[in-house]
């Protein structure tokens, strides 16, 4: 089977054109910042979150009062009781987004982007991705094989896969603060890797010809989409939460021109915490189906190859995150550094071991 | 306010559940760890229950205190963390240093390149960081930990299986989620009603005076318990594969066999309670072997197949069955696996001594030095040659190209093959004693025999000096190696791996949760119906849009009842509440 050429040219185009637009879409994210005129993020009561519970009952009191006061403000006949007690709960105070700021879901109405530059942005990085996957997909087509062969086309996949998360995070959490900071990292990586690690289409090893390539390889690139947005959303919640303790005490805010349109740390917080809780058990089967693979084609399933050893490294640090945030001294910003520190090591497993290492899993395809 | 508070006695029945925040990482201090703090309101013991208090030290006490104090430090979650860290950390050095396991020749370069820091690395086990004692101090202590933290666990979430949620407090309004509104319906209906609609999404209900509790999602610790023990089962699968299974390495050259015997095994690797006897007695011949490449453009020379086709017997005399083996293929015989996992070039010499006798005449394998072209080196001992013992090492170039007066190979496949071959005579050294490598020549008693260096195509020959005879290279075969291995850890070992995952899972969708109901008549004669909730592990958010769910339902179902009118409680059958309620229900006021 020979690589169709002309397909495989269309893949580069379409990648090309997917790195441009969302550069656009970057630039659209951020000057929706500067110039946009509402500001979406509500001030948000978080009743829930532990930092405010362990505080004392004083927080949760206010919140849950405030929280019933509305509800019976406008219940008072039990025919009523029922919307608005539902809506008190949904809603908290009633602001929109509020709901979403909260950690619960928006309702469909006030899902999608409103105002001129995030309508834009959000639009510039909905047609990227779409061109990408169309790079994807003609590049798979123009291989005769699942495109996840190499370095490049690995990073293209993640990078794709991050963008994905973004757009699902944008309208189900109404997380269009995020999508300036989760392109940036996305246009330099693929900047990079249509010039530096290209590699033309061409033909699998054979360790590589199985169809475990489809399970293993996309378990991990859907598990590195999401760790990557994950990451980005715990620099963002750093950033933050070191904004508030500044003003917490007293000192004038450095960045208050970004923070403004920002959630309260907490909501990063558990941003993040969403994309990990998706985001280790695709891991944990990937590394499993990987296991399960090299069984297949190496004749054990775990031979301390340093992808495996990395993986398992990333693994046992993104356990440590979550064991981090359910121990008390250990939440908010030392889980954040624990969780920056797997994302470390999964850069690491990509890019360190791909070029510096030779093992079993040398695929990247650069000399 | 007392009705925030619970007896100590009670604080510590719910600790099973405290913890559990984080699926994968909850765990609970042990039942008599430091002092449970009554007071502690059950809000905070609920969001914020898996705070540990540092284990106390041990203060005047004897052995067994010394005992007690060091099993909490050790299955405390601080311990866990700290080894957990520990473990990646000393995983690292696995992946950087060369490793006996994995690559046995990269060691040997490393000692080579670094004489003074080699032998201080191998003392601390660095090539073998995964067999190392440290290392497996390390995961043992963490698994130690573990099984210390979970296994208890598992007793109290057992023996929680019956236990009741607690009581309601008395201000439901200080929960994190709280709505208040009013109801036409009498409390006791009005609670009546809402403790069937939950008893029928399944929540386990207590009812008491004009109050109801209800609690759900005890799934959480179980798919957290089963993640957990799942993994000490995997440890426990390696483990057992460590002992009973075995590896082995096979260099086979076309048209040879060999038995599955340690004697016929180039590398045997056999576990701890292993013996020859327990081999799989079958036989492999191979047959053909073909590998092809890519030929043109810039993965020119890239494998892309290897087929080998062998011929094998489960035992001496049983019937002979073929087989296509492939890379991702493994032959499966008897249990045992066989795996293709390198590939190369045996030359044929057939050497003529002084004395005019034929002497020598076999392939000799050589080993690949590079993967693009193929390259390979290999030595040649002739032991009975006279009068003085033979020895070449030589190359095997597949495709020889001369390039500025360098022989290099450029193509993978034997498409112009040649053969450079440096000779010595002396003594080989095969009979002093020392197990010698057949890929290495002892020169130490070998003379370099001074000959221009010529390659030779096959069928080539060259003229030795001093009459010390001819060398003739005739052609060249293949050779595959074949990795071999039993393991009767791995079913045990994928059945822990799904375990774990689907216990990862199970802890990270299910989320425990309390509703509390309360009904009163208000000062104007209405009842007011108080509803909190409170979720114990939802860090990810989600339980206020199920509580406006379930509140939406609450109030539909009452306003439902209260128009079908205001004495009349909905039938039983309606909504078949669980055993549990109301017989067991706790009517004692507080």
């Amino acid at each position: 089977m020979h690589v169709n050429i002309s397909l495989a040219d269309t893949s580069n185009s379409c990648l090309l054109a997917a790195v441009v637009l969302y550069a656009l879409g970057m630039l659209a994210y951020a000057c929706d910042f500067a110039f946009a005129k509402t500001r979406l993020m509500p001030e948000a009561a978080p009743a829930m979150l532990p930092e405010l519970v362990s505080v004392g009952a004083i927080a949760s009191a206010s919140a849950g009062a405030s929280s019933a006061a509305a509800g019976s403000a406008g219940a008072s006949n039990a025919t009523a009781a029922s919307s608005t007690a539902a809506s008190a709960a949904a809603n908290g105070a009633g602001s929109p987004g509020q709901a979403a700021a909260l950690g619960g879901l928006p309702s469909r109405a006030e899902r999608w982007p409103t105002g001129f530059w995030l309508r834009a942005a959000f639009g510039l990085t909905c047609v990227g991705v779409v061109t990408q996957m169309v790079a994807i997909l003609t590049r798979g087509l123009s291989e005769h094989r699942v495109p996840w062969g190499n370095m490049y086309e690995f990073i293209a996949a993640i990078t794709c896969m991050a963008v994905i998360v973004l757009v699902v995070a944008s309208v189900r959490f109404r997380a269009y603060y995020i999508g300036l900071f989760v392109l940036i990292p996305v246009v330099f990586a693929l900047a990079l890797d249509v010039t530096v690690i290209y590699t033309p289409a061409g033909q699998l090893v054979p360790a590589l010809q199985s169809y475990w390539i489809a399970i293993h390889v996309t378990a991990m690139i859907v598990a590195c989409g999401l760790y990557i947005v994950g990451a980005v959303v715990t620099v963002m919640y750093l950033i933050a939460d070191r904004n508030e303790r500044r003003i917490a005490a007293g000192l004038p805010s450095r960045s208050a021109g970004i923070m403004v349109h920002l959630p309260r740390p907490v909501i990063l917080d558990r941003l993040s915490y969403r994309s990990i809780l998706f985001a280790f058990p695709v891991w944990t089967f990937g590394v499993m189906a990987g296991a399960i693979w090299a069984d297949h084609a190496w004749g054990r399933y775990w031979g301390w190859d340093p992808k495996e050893t990395w993986s398992f490294i990333t693994w046992v640090v993104y356990a440590c995150f979550l064991h981090a945030r359910a121990t008390a001294g250990w939440r908010g910003r030392r889980a954040a550094y624990i969780h920056l520190a797997g994302f470390a090591c999964l850069m690491f497993n990509l890019i360190g071991i791909n070029l510096l290492v030779t093992g079993l899993h040398s695929y990247a395809g650069l000399s | 306010m007392t009705g925030l508070r619970v007896p100590p006695g009670a604080r510590r029945r719910d600790l099973p559940a405290a913890g559990d925040r984080a699926a994968a990482g909850a765990r609970a201090e042990p039942p008599d760890a430091g002092t449970p703090d009554a007071g502690t309101p059950d809000i905070v013991d609920a969001a914020g229950g898996d705070q540990r208090q540092r284990p106390v030290g041990p203060a005047r006490l004897g052995l067994i205190g010394w005992l007690r104090w060091g099993w909490r430090q050790l299955t405390s979650m601080r311990t866990a963390l700290v080894l957990l860290f520990l473990l990646a950390v000393a995983s690292v050095p696995g992946s950087v240093i060369p490793q006996e396991g994995i690559d046995p020749a990269a060691v040997t370069q490393y000692y080579a390149a670094h004489p003074t820091l080699a032998p201080i690395l191998a003392r601390f086990s660095l090539f073998s960081v995964f067999a190392a004692p440290w290392f497996a101090a390390i995961y043992l202590l963490l698994f130690a930990s573990l099984a210390g933290c979970v296994l208890p666990r598992t007793f109290r979430l057992v023996g929680s299986a019956r236990q009741l949620p607690p009581r309601a407090p008395r201000n439901l309004s200080r929960l994190p989620l709280a709505v208040s509104y009013a109801s036409t319906l009498a409390p006791e209906t009005a609670v009546q009603v809402a403790g069937q609609v939950l008893a029928g999404r399944r929540f386990r209900l207590r009812s008491g005076d004009g109050w109801i509790a209800a609690e759900k999602g005890y799934l959480r610790e179980v798919g957290n318990l089963l993640f957990h023990i799942a993994l000490l089962a995997l440890l426990a699968s390696v483990g057992i594969g460590a002992i009973f299974g075995y590896k082995a390495n096979r260099l086979l050259v076309v048209g040879d066999s060999f038995g599955n015997t340690p004697t016929a095994l180039d590398v045997f690797r056999p576990g701890r309670l292993v013996t020859p006897a327990d081999l799989q007695p079958f036989a492999i011949t191979l047959e053909r072997f073909r590998a092809s490449y890519i030929t043109s453009g810039t993965e020119l020379g890239q494998p892309l197949q290897f087929n080998a086709a062998l011929r094998y017997s489960t035992a001496p005399g049983a019937p002979v069955r073929s087989y296509n083996l492939r890379v991702n293929h493994p032959l499966v015989v008897d249990g045992v696996s066989v795996y293709i996992i390198g590939h190369g070039y045996a030359p044929q010499f057939t050497v003529t001594d002084g004395a005019g006798r034929v002497v020598f005449d076999e392939a000799v394998p050589f080993i690949p030095v590079n993967q693009t072209g193929l390259t390979s080196e290999g030595v040649v001992k002739v032991p009975d040659a006279t009068p003085d013992q033979l020895g070449f090492a030589g190359v095997f170039l597949p495709t020889a190209v001369d390039s500025g007066g360098r022989l290099e190979s450029v193509f993978p496949a034997a498409l112009d093959p040649r053969v450079s071959l440096v000779t010595y005579a002396g003594n080989l050294g095969m009979n002093s004693g020392q197990p010698q490598s057949v890929y290495q020549l002892d020169t130490a008693h070998l003379r370099r025999l001074a000959i221009a260096p010529r390659p030779l195509a096959p069928g080539q020959s060259m003229k030795l000096p001093g009459g010390a005879g001819t060398l003739a290279f005739t052609g060249y075969k293949q050779w595959i190696s074949l990795a071999i291995t039993y393991d009767p850890g791995q079913l045990p070992a994928l059945i822990s791996g799904i375990a774990a995952l689907a216990g990862l899972i199970l802890s990270f969708m299910v989320r425990r949760r309390r509703i509390f109901v309360r009904a009163q008549a208000g000062p104007d004669g209405a009842t007011v119906v108080d509803l909190g909730g409170l979720a114990r592990s939802d860090a990810a958010g989600g339980f206020e849009e199920e509580f406006a769910r379930l509140t939406a339902q609450i109030a539909g179902a009452q306003v439902a009842a209260a128009q079908a009118g205001s004495s009349v409680s909905p039938a039983p059958g309606d909504n078949p509440a669980p055993g549990n309620y109301p017989a067991l229900g706790d009517t004692e006021g507080e």
